[in-house]
């Protein structure tokens, strides 16, 4: 393959794997995969949900055992796939996404926890000792500053980052180490993800091999050197990732192009707005003025903070607002009221799947009646077959992947529970659709469904108002993007000037101007 | 956590993988029941073995009668527990509700020449007062429901002792009253025996109240929803179901319910004794956790009648066969098998979880979200109260 040969340049790799194939009942999760990581490089991989990276990684640390016949090397010294304890002892180290911290623990306990408590006479703990090596190691990823007294879980994400990146390369001084991070900014708000670059770029300097795997391919091309994509088990490319750039990298990692929809709705101005909120006041927004009309999808663009996070609860009812009016299809409704917004044909998809959508252990079927059950309740009963055939018609229009209509939600992956979400809300015929952060967390397939999806809904007549950090998928979506900075809309683009560069642009320019 | 799809893909626990789909669908403990209808065979193992070995046991009038008439109060107290249950709530002044209309009827019907029922009628509209109470407790100051009720519970209680200096009360009724309640609904004889069958009103009372709570939670809209606020409250409120109003509703419906059970003790026994109530609370609360077990992966009316009376019946077994024996017998009958009724189950529904990810070679369908599903029938308890609204 062209990419090995690419890959002679480097001097030495730190880890080289060679054919290893995981096969599972029913299918190959990993078929002949290679790759070779250099030394003190930052290598990503990425990939669409289920195309293997996972379970490379969970080879890695020896959750899985490989398929007889794979090679790999560490250092030059061999290592034995599946053994989580030799890679463990040979410097391969992992941060998941969810940290592991223990958050009523500080961060000396936190980080002693990893790398032992260093004891003295009788087993005494050290503490003088154990505060001095998470004050070091913490100083080395450039948080000198984190409170290591106070329990992890008043400390900001990144901090708390910064904490599991120091336990986990506690002994970084003695060897040579690969660090996989594993998701690390999917809970981190945009400020925070800076920091943690600024830490993985200490971290290179001080020789760490890194293993990026990550859904954010904007972040693949700040921070990664090189990129291994992934697609239905095997290794499509490997390259520097200057070489590539964002469609091409989509392009690699579906198979196909990835095309900017074509809208079929069209505004219908002129007409009664479908959704206007009118000066709207309360925690990050300071004022806030949006009208959409039936028919248009309207994007809301904005850095963390910038208010934008904030749009949707208010308008939908989600948290209460200081002041301020939303009035659908003519009809005021009440502040922190989400039944009143429904009655009043405004539905929603919130940003929290998992806390604000889904009822896990109930089934596809009941949480996707849940926002209208009285529609098959007649003469005094629910009528449970209608349910199921209504379920069955959403599941095929949604190209939902379920086993059935009466599983429980929660057994679905991410990007069916978001389209059995839609099709809550579908369900209602809504005159005003409210989608915030509508595509997080799922693979690029299934965003491009929703994002037909958002388009049908608009062309069905919804006035439709998407909130997202995803630039790209506003860029592809919206008749229309707003920007929020500080508080309040600070930019409009539409037609040619709405590009992801314009976008962005818009969102830090203001930025500078609203804090300088 | 909105990433649930990348926690499973990247960090999901290594049970995760599609190995378990290669295991055998069906284990026997499933395909015979043994998970979703224990208490069933249980009972039936009752039957079988200490009809044989206790010459009193199948006897109507000896055990039969007995167990089925006495044991609706405790039905009718878990169903108490089970009602705000379904949307998350804990009512643990049940007990205290049940005796606060007990001693009120009894001591309205020793003291006033009013009609029983008269008496029977403040007692209900008390509990119906407390469970309002309890709502706003829950609803309105944001109390915890476990907390607010065991507080209210020792409330009740004071009440009770304000109202009555704790001797029992004895022969209050009249003989309307009582017969309102206690006279038969339909007997017969039994043909080759001289057994003659018969049930009071009360038990059919109970049996309706059943019934009805059946059918709401499982064929109406209203269950629907306090189902779906047990599940996941902010995810329910954001779809437009009106949380506030079913938990303070269901803490209505359960104080209710628990005095009805007060006022089917009167015309079962006719006295007020202030060891009433109260200590019926474990009985009560074991047999909804263990007929969640039952039937459905959730709680649910039959499922809590079944364990009601597996548990009765298996005590009355032991009690026939170990008189002597039965004071520490019961409490540790009682607390095994409501542990191995839901152990059994528990196990199977994680086995049933991950069997039912679909076979897709699309392993994005197939990764079972784990640390989402908690598959025990009783994780309607993890869900709390909404906590108090926080923004900034």
């Amino acid at each position: 393959m062209g990419a090995s040969h690419r890959w002679g340049r480097f001097v030495s790799n730190l880890l080289v794997v060679r054919d290893l194939t995981k096969s599972f009942p029913g299918q190959v999760a990993l078929d002949n995969f290679d790759i070779e990581i250099g030394a003190g490089r930052t290598h990503a991989l990425v990939g669409q949900n289920g195309s293997g990276k996972s379970t490379f990684i969970k080879i890695l640390a020896g959750f899985h055992q490989p398929d007889p016949g794979s090679v790999a090397e560490l250092a030059g010294n061999t290592l034995h796939l599946g053994d989580g304890d030799e890679a463990e002892a040979a410097g391969v180290r992992f941060v998941h996404q969810d940290l592991g911290l223990v958050d009523t623990l500080n961060a000396i306990e936190n980080i002693s926890m990893g790398a032992g408590y260093t004891t003295g006479l009788f087993g005494r703990i050290n503490w003088k000792a154990d505060r001095q090596r998470a004050a070091d190691g913490l100083e080395a990823l450039g948080f000198g500053d984190v409170n290591i007294d106070v329990p992890v879980g008043a400390l900001a994400p990144s901090e708390k980052t910064a904490i599991a990146l120091t336990r986990a390369l506690f002994d970084w001084e003695d060897k040579a180490h690969l660090l996989v991070l594993d998701e690390p900014t999917a809970s981190l708000p945009g400020a925070d993800v800076e920091r943690l670059f600024s830490a993985i770029r200490l971290l290179k300097e001080r020789g760490v091999a890194i293993l990026y795997v990550s859904h954010h391919l904007d972040e693949v091309f700040e921070i990664a050197d090189d990129v291994s994509v992934l697609r239905d088990g095997k290794r499509v490319t490997t390259s520097p990732t200057a070489d590539l750039d964002h469609n091409r990298l989509i392009e690699l990692m579906i198979g196909h192009k990835l095309e900017r929809i074509e809208h079929r709705s069209v505004a219908k101005v002129g007409e009664t707005a479908g959704l206007s909120v009118e000066a709207i006041r309360g925690g990050t927004i300071g004022n806030l003025d949006l009208t959409v009309q039936p028919g248009e999808i309207v994007g809301v663009a904005g850095i963390t903070g910038s208010g934008r996070e904030m749009v949707a609860p208010f308008i939908t009812g989600q948290i209460p607002s200081e002041s301020g009016n939303v009035i659908v299809c003519g009809t005021p409704i009440p502040n922190y009221d989400p039944h009143a917004a429904i009655q009043a044909g405004l539905a929603f998809v919130p940003a929290d799947r998992a806390s604000q959508g889904i009822i896990p252990l109930e089934s596809v079927s009941n949480n996707l009646t849940l926002a209208d059950i009285g529609r098959n309740w007649r003469g005094g009963r629910l009528r449970h077959s209608e349910e199921r055939a209504e379920t069955g018609v959403w599941i095929d229009r949604l190209q939902i992947k379920t086993a059935g209509t009466e599983i429980p939600i929660g057994a679905l992956s991410g990007g069916n529970q978001q389209k059995v979400l839609f099709g809550r809300t579908l369900r209602l015929t809504p005159r005003v659709l409210v989608l915030d952060e509508p595509t997080s967390g799922i693979d690029v397939k299934a965003k491009e469904q929703i994002l037909t999806l958002i388009d049908e809904a608009a062309g069905m007549g919804a006035a439709v108002l998407v909130v997202s950090t995803d630039t790209d998928e506003l860029v592809q979506v919206a008749h229309r993007i707003v920007i929020m900075v500080g508080g309040t809309v600070a930019a409009e683009l539409s037609g040619a000037e709405m590009t992801t560069e314009h976008v962005e642009r818009a969102q830090l320019q203001s930025m500078k101007a609203s804090t300088s | 956590m909105t990433m649930t799809t990348d926690a499973a893909d990247a960090t999901g626990s290594p049970g995760d993988s599609p190995d378990e789909e290669a295991q055998p669908t069906t284990s026997w403990v499933h395909r015979i029941g043994l998970d979703r209808f224990s208490g069933l065979y249980l009972l039936a193992a009752f039957f079988i073995f200490f009809g044989l070995t206790e010459s009193n046991f199948l006897i109507w009038n000896g055990s039969i009668e007995f167990v089925l008439t006495e044991k609706v109060i405790v039905v009718m107290l878990a169903l108490a527990f089970l009602v705000p249950l379904t949307t998350g709530t804990f009512d643990l002044s049940i007990g205290a509700t049940m005796a606060l209309s007990l001693v009120i009827v009894n001591k309205m019907a020793l003291e006033t020449d009013l009609p029983d029922g008269v008496g029977a009628l403040v007692g209900m509209l008390a509990c119906l007062a407390i469970g309002a109470i309890n709502g706003f407790i829950v609803v309105k100051l944001r109390v915890n429901s476990f907390i607010a009720t065991l507080g209210m519970s020792q409330v009740i209680a004071a009440l009770i002792r304000r109202i009555h200096d704790g001797g029992n009360i004895t022969n209050a009724f009249g003989e309307r009253y009582i017969n309102f309640g206690k006279s038969s609904l339909f007997s017969f004889k039994w043909p080759w025996s001289d057994t003659i069958i018969e049930l009071p009103y009360y038990f059919f009372f109970g049996l309706f109240v059943a019934t009805m709570i059946w059918y709401v939670l499982e064929h109406t809209p209203v269950g629907r929803k306090m189902f779906a606020t047990g599940g996941n409250p902010e995810a329910a409120r954001l779809s437009g179901v009106k949380t506030d109003r079913l938990s303070w509703g269901s803490l209505i419906a359960s104080a209710g319910i628990a005095g009805f059970a007060g006022l089917i003790y009167s015309w079962k026994f006719a006295t007020y004794t202030s060891s009433v109530g109260p200590p019926l609370l474990f009985t009560a609360v074991g047999a909804v956790f263990f007929g969640a077990s039952q039937l459905k992966g959730r709680p649910n009316v039959w499922g809590t009648i079944i364990a009601v009376y597996v548990l009765a019946f298996g005590i009355k077994g032991i009690g026939l066969r170990y008189p002597t024996e039965i004071d520490w017998m019961q409490p540790m009958f009682e607390g095994l098998v409501l542990i191995i009724a839901v152990a059994v189950a528990s196990r199977q529904a994680v086995v049933k979880v991950n069997r039912r990810k679909p076979t897709s070679s699309d392993d994005e369908t197939s990764r079972a979200v784990e640390h989402e599903v908690q598959p025990s029938p009783l994780s309607t308890l993890s869900n709390e109260h909404p906590p108090p609204e926080t923004h900034n």
